[in-house]
């Protein structure tokens, strides 16, 4: 992991890593149209050239949002466009800050970082301007939705 | 290495899918050289990439199949039963090999050794055994003694030294390479980012008004961004035999285990499909088939008892219908039994005793389709895998197909299956609701409504709404509220109706706010969250680059219970049209005639209004008559004074008037609108031409009388009056010439129908050839030359020039059905 290049981007307050690998570019964001009767997390989708990306709000994809209120957090122009599965997504953040080099592994810290953050992070990754949340990417684009959905089939 | 170990697998895929049905062909007939040659080079080329790569079981593996087929080749063995069987078993082991290095595990986690020297010895074995008889469940007609001629291999056998240097003499024609499917849906989008771009341009270019420097570059960059963007699609296409080619394998593979000989015909091979397409039909096609045999083909005695062959015959065939694929796949079997049916419907309750009498015998069979049905009392091994013809016909409605069934007792059973062209490009409208936009596949429309909400009767029942229209009750769903969004209540007051027609022929009405544009739409696949929602089929972008999300119908319906209610479905449509013509008044089309009088015709009575050009009027005789759709109608209502009334740019609009026999059209000046006859009927006995004068809106209409209409003036309409016209050979004529002719109302047939009155469409070169030859050349000919310039004396048209081909086209069909146009005149 030392070496790595991430991008380092707010969500929700906190400060989070993506690996600079999955993160393809980061595009101002257009007009996004909204998707009526789909969960909260996924705020629309928008165009990038020919190509439509979804939407997604990092914020309500973690499932932190809930108890928060929505305008606690500025939300940045620019979106970091991300693939999963053969679909294209642009992420929305409070901010996207800089590109780093990771200085070591990512690792876990006593008490974890709570169940909403535990679920979409690997774990904590020192970098060239501090410790960063690493982000599991697969794990965010699944949607608060899913974690529910585990716990209900382990109960 | 990567690269070079991925196209090894490609490669040896690929001649896996397509050695499949040879081996099959070669089983029926081991006579056939050519098979031979064809799965002999298969092991041969296996044998020559593996040891290149170093994989020495696969190596071994083909390596022994390679030297029975070539004992077979030099005829030094007799292919039989046992050794077909062998080398197919060889051959599924090394796909499972290809699969397990494609994985990039290691070969030993697959399996022992020892099970490919069995195998192998298998080969060797059923050298000696060839007399004996077959394997369990085999029937006699495919282990007979194999009747190849060994010396009549022997004498072909000296070409063996270098056999797999002659060229190849099955896959004909183009030369092909192979691309991974990723970098052309790159090319795809960037195209599509093109004409996103040059639709940019086209916007700023309008704004800073004429420029003729520029406008003529442009306009040529439109037409090849589009010529390109046609080719681009056409590379997603891929011919239907490679779905084909799979199929004899399996038929024979099953019909060995459930002791039946079956043999099948496969047809149109050549007809191209989106690549996603070809998978998404692999499953219901797989599934029919294994009924097919399973159910519907009788054990070989049972047949030969009913007086028919031994072998039960399958044929699958496919056609291209402008922009649907049909495949037809029949069985010469027992056919369906209604009367079993129709007891498993009732006892499953789809039906009541009471509503079957009233049911017609297709509706029947095609209670198949609903979920939670299956008459096969045992299940066996091969059918009832819990997979039902329901989900066949779920899955096929999901890509927007349709299937349904036919069946003769005692003869056999055809199964339609109705498919898109592609998944990636759709006709589409474009709809707004709440100020979102949203695309509806153009398939689904029938109708577009427009009118007030006490005009459309639009009435609430509890949750659901219901319209009218034509005199049926149509459920209406409101866009707005079916996506959760705040329409406007003024909007609402004053709905536009898209009528959508889904699978299985019901109406649905989708009430929307305005409907924007239609066309082409090429449409991306979705997110599964967004997916998951069940309201979307994809998105797409529309001219200005904003993206919109395209509608799935079919679930929609299906989320409010529109479709699944089977008894609704059955059931419905006859008592929809029952109930119609009671309630609703007497209806009659508004319009005014071209001598300025408002006159109003029955509503029944009015197929169609149509808008055709004026010269297409022909007046040669002493009345009128126009050809609409191949048709030739007599034509009434123009003016007497001659053909210069006011038209709107050289255009006139006809009613198209039908008594159920006899049709005629009827000019008018304007078409007003449809009205109810609510007001008393006078009687006019002076004119015989009209029925009545009555009131509507106030204002006086003259109703014409249809009696004395179509006394004076029907006739049966000409029909099959379709002259017809020979192609020549290859995609350019299939894909570019064949439209043009149809459209210029032509039919096209095969060198095998056509007759002597047919019109033959021959590029200049071949035509010289047959001339030079001495060939009989067909009566009426044009003849394409590839060049814009004609040579001089030439009787020759260039391929792209419409007008002069469409001329040649009229005047080759007036020399060659002189009659036909004197008697239409």
């Amino acid at each position: 992991m030392t070496g790595d290049l991430l991008v380092i981007a707010q969500i929700a307050g906190r400060r989070c890593a993506l690996s600079a690998l999955d993160v393809k570019s980061v595009i101002e964001l257009g007009t996004i149209t909204p998707i009526p009767r789909t969960p909260a997390w996924i705020a629309g989708i928008t165009a990038l050239r020919s190509q439509a990306l979804t939407v997604i709000d990092c914020r309500h994809a973690i499932g932190i949002a809930a108890g928060h209120d929505v305008g606690e957090w500025p939300t940045d122009h620019r979106a970091a466009v991300v693939a999963d599965g053969g679909h294209s997504y642009a992420l929305l953040v409070d901010g996207i800050e800089d590109i780093t080099t990771a200085v070591g592994e990512a690792g876990q810290v006593p008490g974890g970082f709570g169940p909403d953050w535990s679920r979409v992070a690997i774990g904590m990754i020192e970098t060239m301007v501090g410790p960063a949340l690493l982000i599991d990417l697969p794990a965010l684009l699944a949607g608060p939705e899913s974690a529910r959905h585990e716990i209900e089939a382990a109960a | 290495m990567d690269d070079l170990l991925a196209d090894f697998i490609a490669e040896t895929r690929e001649m896996l899918e397509a050695s499949g049905g040879e081996l099959v062909a070669w089983e029926a007939d081991p006579a056939d050289r050519a098979r031979l040659d064809t799965i002999f080079r298969f092991v041969h080329t296996v044998k020559g990439n593996c040891g290149f790569f170093d994989f020495p079981r696969l190596a071994s593996l083909s390596h022994a199949a390679e030297d029975a087929l070539a004992d077979c080749r030099a005829g030094r063995r007799e292919p039989d039963q046992q050794l077909v069987s062998a080398v197919l078993a060889v051959i599924d082991r090394i796909a499972q090999m290809i699969d397990v290095i494609e994985a990039g595990e290691d070969l030993a986690s697959f399996g022992p050794d020892g099970a490919d020297a069995a195998l192998i010895a298998e080969l060797d074995v059923s050298q000696e055994t060839a007399g004996k008889p077959g394997l369990d469940g085999v029937k006699q007609g495919s282990n007979l003694p194999l009747h190849a001629p060994a010396d009549a291999l022997l004498a072909a056998g000296d070409d063996q030294a270098a056999p797999h240097r002659r060229s190849d003499p099955s896959p004909a024609g183009q030369r092909t390479i192979r691309l991974p499917v990723e970098l052309l849906d790159r090319v795809m989008s960037g195209v599509s980012d093109m004409v996103l771009a040059r639709n940019d341009l086209a916007h700023r270019l309008r704004q800073a008004g004429n420029q003729p420097t520029i406008d003529g570059p442009f306009e040529r960059l439109t037409t090849i961004l589009s010529d390109v963007r046609d080719a681009i699609t056409r590379m997603r296409m891929q011919r239907i035999e490679t779905l084909f080619s799979a199929l004899p394998r399996l038929v024979r593979d099953l019909s060995a285990e459930l002791g039946k000989q079956v043999m099948v015909d496969l047809d149109g091979g050549d007809v191209e499909l989106d690549r996603e397409m070809i998978e998404t039909i692999r499953d219901p096609l797989t599934h029919i088939i294994r009924n097919a045999i399973d159910h519907g083909l009788e054990p070989p005695s049972a047949r030969l008892a009913n007086g028919k062959r031994e072998i039960g015959l399958i044929t699958i065939a496919a056609r291209q219908s402008g922009n649907t694929i049909s495949i037809v796949l029949s069985d010469d079997g027992r056919g369906l039994d209604e009367e079993r049916i129709i007891a498993k419907a009732i006892a499953t309750g789809l039906v009541t005793p009471a509503e079957r009498a009233a049911l017609p015998r297709d509706k029947i069979l095609n209670l198949i389709f609903e979920p939670g049905f299956s008459t096969a009392e045992t299940v066996s091994n091969v059918s009832g895998r819990g997979v039902g013809l329901d989900v066949v016909r779920q899955n096929l409605e999901k890509v927007g197909g349709s299937i349904k069934v036919a069946s003769v007792p005692g003869h056999g059973t055809a199964f339609t299956l109705q498919i898109p062209l592609t998944l990636s490009i759709i006709a589409g409208l474009t709809v707004e609701v709440a100020g979102h936009r949203f695309a509806i596949p153009q398939s689904y429309v029938e109708e577009i409504v427009q009118g007030s909400a006490r005009s459309l009767d639009l009435t609430r029942m509890g949750e659901t709404a219901l319209v009218t229209f034509r005199g049926n009750r149509v459920p209406c769903l409101m866009l707005g509220e079916v996506l959760g969004l705040d329409t406007d209540a003024m909007a609402a007051r004053e709905p536009t109706l898209v009528m959508l027609r889904l699978a299985n022929r019901e109406l649905l009405a989708l009430a929307v706010e305005s409907i924007h544009n239609h066309g082409d739409l090429v449409v991306k696949p979705l997110a599964p969250a967004v997916m998951k929602s069940g309201l979307y089929a994809g998105s797409t972008l529309l001219d200005d680059g904003q993206p919109v999300l395209l509608l799935d119908v079919a679930n929609i319906a299906g989320q409010h219970h529109l479709v699944s209610d089977a008894r609704a479905r059955v059931i419905g449509p006859s008592e929809a049209e029952a109930a119609g013509p009671t309630r609703a008044a007497a209806r009659a089309m508004l319009f005014t005639d071209f001598a300025g009088r408002r006159a109003a015709v029955r509503l029944e009575l009015v197929q169609r209004i149509e808008t055709a050009p004026l010269s297409a009027i022909d007046h040669s005789a002493a009345r009128p008559r126009m050809v609409i759709d191949g048709l030739i109608l007599p034509l009434i209502g123009l003016p007497e004074a001659g053909p210069t009334p006011d038209r709107k740019n050289g255009r006139v609009r006809l009613l198209r008037l039908s008594d159920g026999a006899c049709e005629l059209l009827y000019a008018v000046r304007e078409v007003e609108d449809a009205a109810e006859l609510t007001e008393a009927l006078h009687p006019v006995p002076e004119d015989p031409l009209v029925e009545a004068i009555t009131l509507i809106g106030g204002a006086p209409v003259t109703l014409i009388d249809a009696h004395e209409l179509f006394a004076r003036h029907g006739e049966p309409p000409v029909a099959a009056q379709r002259p017809r016209c020979l192609l020549p050979d290859g995609e350019w004529a299939r894909t570019i010439l064949a439209p043009l002719v149809t459209g210029a109302g032509y039919e096209i047939v095969a060198e095998a129908e056509a007759d002597k009155g047919a019109i033959s469409i021959l590029f200049e070169d071949v035509y010289e050839v047959a001339e030079a030859l001495g060939r009989p050349l067909p009566d009426h000919v044009i003849r394409l030359r590839d060049q814009p310039d004609a040579p001089p004396g030439s009787a020759t048209i260039y391929r792209y020039d419409r007008e002069g081909l469409l001329a040649a086209l009229a005047a080759a069909h007036r020399a060659a059905s002189p009659t036909a146009i004197g008697e239409a005149a």
